[in-house]
């Protein structure tokens, strides 16, 4: 699917975000990514959806070099990953219906993308992926009426409208509650297992990362610091990327209390065993 | 024994620049021949009590009111024709006068134009600006002049004149707020494969359509003053009427008209209050 | 609600909440209004593409190149130019000078209402403030509603022609605009530092020294700087009924049919408007 080698991201001024990564990602595969703030997960995400340009490297996807794609291929391209901001990046103007179905733009022509903002176009589309996120009742409600886990859940239904070949979800639970944290990540990980699709994720929480993930890829000051299966990723592997990052030890040490609140639900997918 | 206090910085506004305002100010009022003494001076006072004296009491005649009213009416037809004629005119003019839109940022990030169709792009930019420039720098009056040269007397040559005035001066401001919007949305719109048409209609347009309103809002009541003063250069309203009640010494006349133009334009301002309120 | 073949449960998704009328009337409004305007402004098009018109197009194109550069007419036009920078720069000192008392008046929180919204009965004190505040209100709004231009025609009347009675018009019709825009900034001041003040023990005039002026003084001096930009097009305009500069030279220029020298002064209208844009950006971004 995605095949990175030696991209670098240095933004205007500043250092490099990104120094080298390397990594390749399988169709269907599912990988979550760890590392302290400012290591540059956003920055590789916002690469691997081709709207940053790497500074240097290769970014090869499904065996062709997005470098050498035209306006329209990188388009056809775009429309196929499925991004979950961080931030949610919505349109706080707009109704949550209009949000949730600009995941069809990439699909719709231009004449019918105007027509879906007097008459949206497959709102019941719109309604039933809010359902799946757990809140239908606000199809008709202003984006920036909505508090901030439930603006990360439209943006997580403009995806199911997508419908994306790969999932790229930035901590798609950063600001939802720690159970209904579990049910969106069980939800992405389990539509993109029924569905085939590849599933990569950011995650602040190194618990769910390790207890819903085959695959965990470290990242530290914009370096892949270890690629491995959870099983094999040890405490010291975890203090050493989060060394000096005081919020993120202390996570650590709830870690090495021995309470693994996800434990049950860490079982490798079948197909997926490393 | 204190210690000496740290040495005072650099004042923000050095004394030079006090000393060049106020001989800009002596400059001014020597230029201008201001004088106060013939204003408040019993000889200017008397002047101006007697020629408020003449205006008064306004001319009531059904005449006078039914020409009062069929300019009232007339200059609010042009300052509402005229302000949407200039959205007309600033609105596709904005888009080339924004750089994020054309040329930078986040839309440009992931394919930036090449050399030749980044030169292109930045003069189509350049030369929005300038046309906008130009539109705005013209003065609606002047306007009015050509466009009465051109297509003669009567309210239409008004209309186009604070259309493109107008014009220009939405159209810059139009393009600040298209710049200004939140990059954050029309990035994640972008990674769905929109074009970067659809970007603009679904992310960036939601985002300056209630400053687009209120500013067209704010400048209708500009434009409401503006109609009512083409009328000097012939181009209708009530302007027409008060030079010709002026011309021909119809004082009281003039203060009818004159208490219209303050109708209309309290009117005015208090439905784009309303309006303002309502829609933004 | 569902529309289209789709097979979902209907009853499981939420109607489109019912909008307010407001739409369709503001709609049904305008367009009528548009529709009576276009009659009532004779809005034709076609008048660009008969008769004279075109015709008239390319005569003034052709008159007005070469812009007339001659050093005779230059130096003739260069004192009209001066003179609307100083009317521009007079006409704001004088509508700073009616601005800001009745724009000082006209502000509820410090005549009436109480500087910290503390004063709400109706005792001697509360009308004492109410009278002015409504009377500068008024006069604020009779000041700026009557166009710059109809001010100068009287001030002609009045004093004679010549940029004085330009410099009274635009000192009135901005006085006016100055201070309502000086009152509102002086309401929407934010009171907590001014409730600080007050709690260490200040008096009125210390609250309003150290806690109104500092806060409310960049946009103070920003706003009247964008008038400042505002008055010398208007004092340029204000010329066409004899009130001086620039304006007038273009009227005559214009009647005269001297299209070359209309370019000219153009020119240098565009260049005076540059300039003070200039200026007074660089000022703005200083206080900001
Ligand atoms: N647009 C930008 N301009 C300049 N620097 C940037 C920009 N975006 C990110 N950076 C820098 O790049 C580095 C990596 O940022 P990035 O957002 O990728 O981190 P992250 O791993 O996602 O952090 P977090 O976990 O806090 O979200 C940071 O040092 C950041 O300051
Ligand atoms: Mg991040």
């Amino acid at each position: 699917m995605y095949e990175l080698r030696g991209i670098r991201k240095v933004f205007a001024g500043g250092e490099a975000a990104l120094d080298g990564v390397s990594l390749a990602v399988g169709r269907g595969e599912h990988v979550a990514f760890v590392g302290p703030s400012g290591a540059g997960k956003t920055t590789l995400f916002r690469i691997l959806n081709l709207t940053l340009r790497p500074t240097a490297g290769t970014l090869v996807l499904d065996g062709r070099d997005v470098a050498g794609l035209s306006d329209a291929e990188l388009r056809r391209a775009r429309t196929r990953i499925g991004t979950i901001y961080q931030r949610q990046n919505l349109v706080g103007r707009l109704r949550v219906v209009h949000n949730v179905l600009a995941g069809n733009l990439g699909r719709w022509s231009t004449a019918t993308a105007l027509a879906s903002l007097v008459r949206p176009r497959g709102a019941e589309e719109a309604a039933r992926a809010l359902e799946q996120v757990g809140m239908p009742e606000k199809l008709w409600a202003r984006t920036d009426e909505l508090s901030g886990g439930q603006q990360q859940r439209v943006a997580i239904a403009r995806v199911l409208v997508q419908n994306p070949d790969v999932i790229l979800a930035d901590e798609p639970v950063s600001s939802v509650d720690p159970s209904l944290a579990v049910t969106i990540v069980s939800l992405l990980r389990d539509l993109s297992h029924e569905r085939r699709k590849t599933l990569l994720m950011n995650l602040h929480s190194v618990e769910l990362a390790l207890a819903y993930f085959p695959r965990i890829v470290g990242i530290r000051d914009g370096r892949i610091h270890f690629d491995l299966a959870p099983a094999r990723v040890t405490r010291e592997l975890l203090a050493e990327l989060y060394a000096g990052h005081r919020d993120d030890e202390l996570q650590l040490e709830r870690l090495q209390d021995g309470t693994r609140p996800f434990g049950g639900a860490c079982r490798p997918l079948p197909g997926f065993a490393e | 024994m204190a210690r000496p206090a740290p040495a005072r910085p650099a004042r923000a506004f050095p004394l030079w620049a006090g000393a060049g305002f106020a001989a800009l100010l002596v400059w001014s009022w020597h230029g201008t021949g201001v004088d106060p003494a013939a204003l408040f001076g019993p000889e200017g006072l008397g002047q101006i009590a007697a020629y408020v004296r003449k205006l008064f009491p306004p001319d009531l005649s059904a005449h006078a009111l039914r020409d009062a009213a069929s300019g009232a009416v007339e200059t609010f037809a042009i300052s509402l024709i005229g302000s949407l004629l200039s959205v007309g005119i600033a609105a596709p003019l904005s888009l080339l006068a924004t750089r994020t839109l054309l040329y930078r940022g986040i839309l440009f990030e992931g394919r930036p134009p090449g050399p030749g169709a980044r030169a292109r792009r930045v003069a189509l930019y350049a030369a929005g600006k300038a046309t906008l420039r130009v539109l705005r720098t013209i003065p609606e009056i002047v306007w009015a002049l050509i466009f009465v040269f051109m297509v003669g007397l009567g309210p239409f040559p008004g209309v186009l004149a604070l259309g493109f005035h107008t014009g220009g001066v939405l159209g810059k401001l139009f393009g600040e707020v298209l710049e200004d919007v939140d990059p954050a949305p029309l990035e994640a719109l972008q990674a769905t494969g929109a074009t970067r048409f659809q970007v603009l209609v679904y992310g960036v347009l939601p985002q300056a359509l209630p400053q687009f309103v209120s500013y067209t809002l704010y400048r209708w009541e500009v434009n409401i003053r503006a109609a009512a003063m083409m009328g000097f250069v012939g181009a209708g309203g009530l302007g027409q009427r008060i030079h010709v009640a002026i011309s021909l010494f119809h004082e009281h006349q003039l203060l009818t008209l004159i208490l219209a133009i303050y109708l209309i334009v309290t009117l005015v301002d208090a439905l784009s209050a309303y309006l303002r309120a309502r829609l933004v | 609600m569902a529309r289209g073949p789709s097979a979902a449960p209907v009853d499981r998704f939420p109607a489109s909440p019912s909008r307010s009328v407001f739409p369709y009337v503001f709609g049904a409004v305008l367009l009528a209004s548009v529709v009576f305007s276009l009659r009532e402004a004779q809005v034709d098009p076609r008048r660009f593409v008969e008769g004279e018109a075109l015709a008239n197009v390319a005569r003034f194109v052709r008159g007005a190149f070469p812009p007339k550069l001659s050093r005779d007419f230059l130096g003739l036009m260069a004192r009209p130019a001066l003179e609307t920078i100083q009317i521009s720069v007079m006409g704001t000192a004088i509508a700073v000078l009616i601005g800001l008392p009745l724009g000082l008046l006209a502000t509820s929180s410090l005549t009436w209402r109480g500087i910290l919204h503390e004063r709400t009965s109706r005792s001697g004190r509360w009308t004492l403030g109410f009278v002015p505040y409504a009377l500068s209100r008024a006069t604020l709004s009779v000041l700026r509603s009557i166009p710059e231009y109809v001010w100068a025609f009287m001030f002609v009347r009045a004093v004679g022609l010549g940029p004085f009675p330009g410099v009274l018009a635009i000192g009135v019709a901005y006085g006016g605009m100055l201070g309502k825009v000086y009152s509102e900034i002086l309401e929407t001041m934010s009171p907590r530092p001014l409730e600080t003040l007050h709690a260490a023990g200040a008096g009125k005039p210390g609250v309003i020294l150290y806690g109104l002026v500092p806060q409310a003084l960049p946009n103070v001096v920003a706003y009247t700087l964008y008038r400042w930009e505002c008055a010398i097009r208007a004092s340029a305009i204000l010329g066409f009924v004899g009130a001086g500069g620039l304006g007038q030279q273009i009227e005559l220029s214009m009647r005269m049919f001297q299209f070359d020298e209309v370019l000219t002064l153009l020119a240098i209208l565009f260049a005076l408007v540059a300039g003070v844009d200039w200026i007074s950006g660089r000022i703005r971004a200083r206080l900001a």
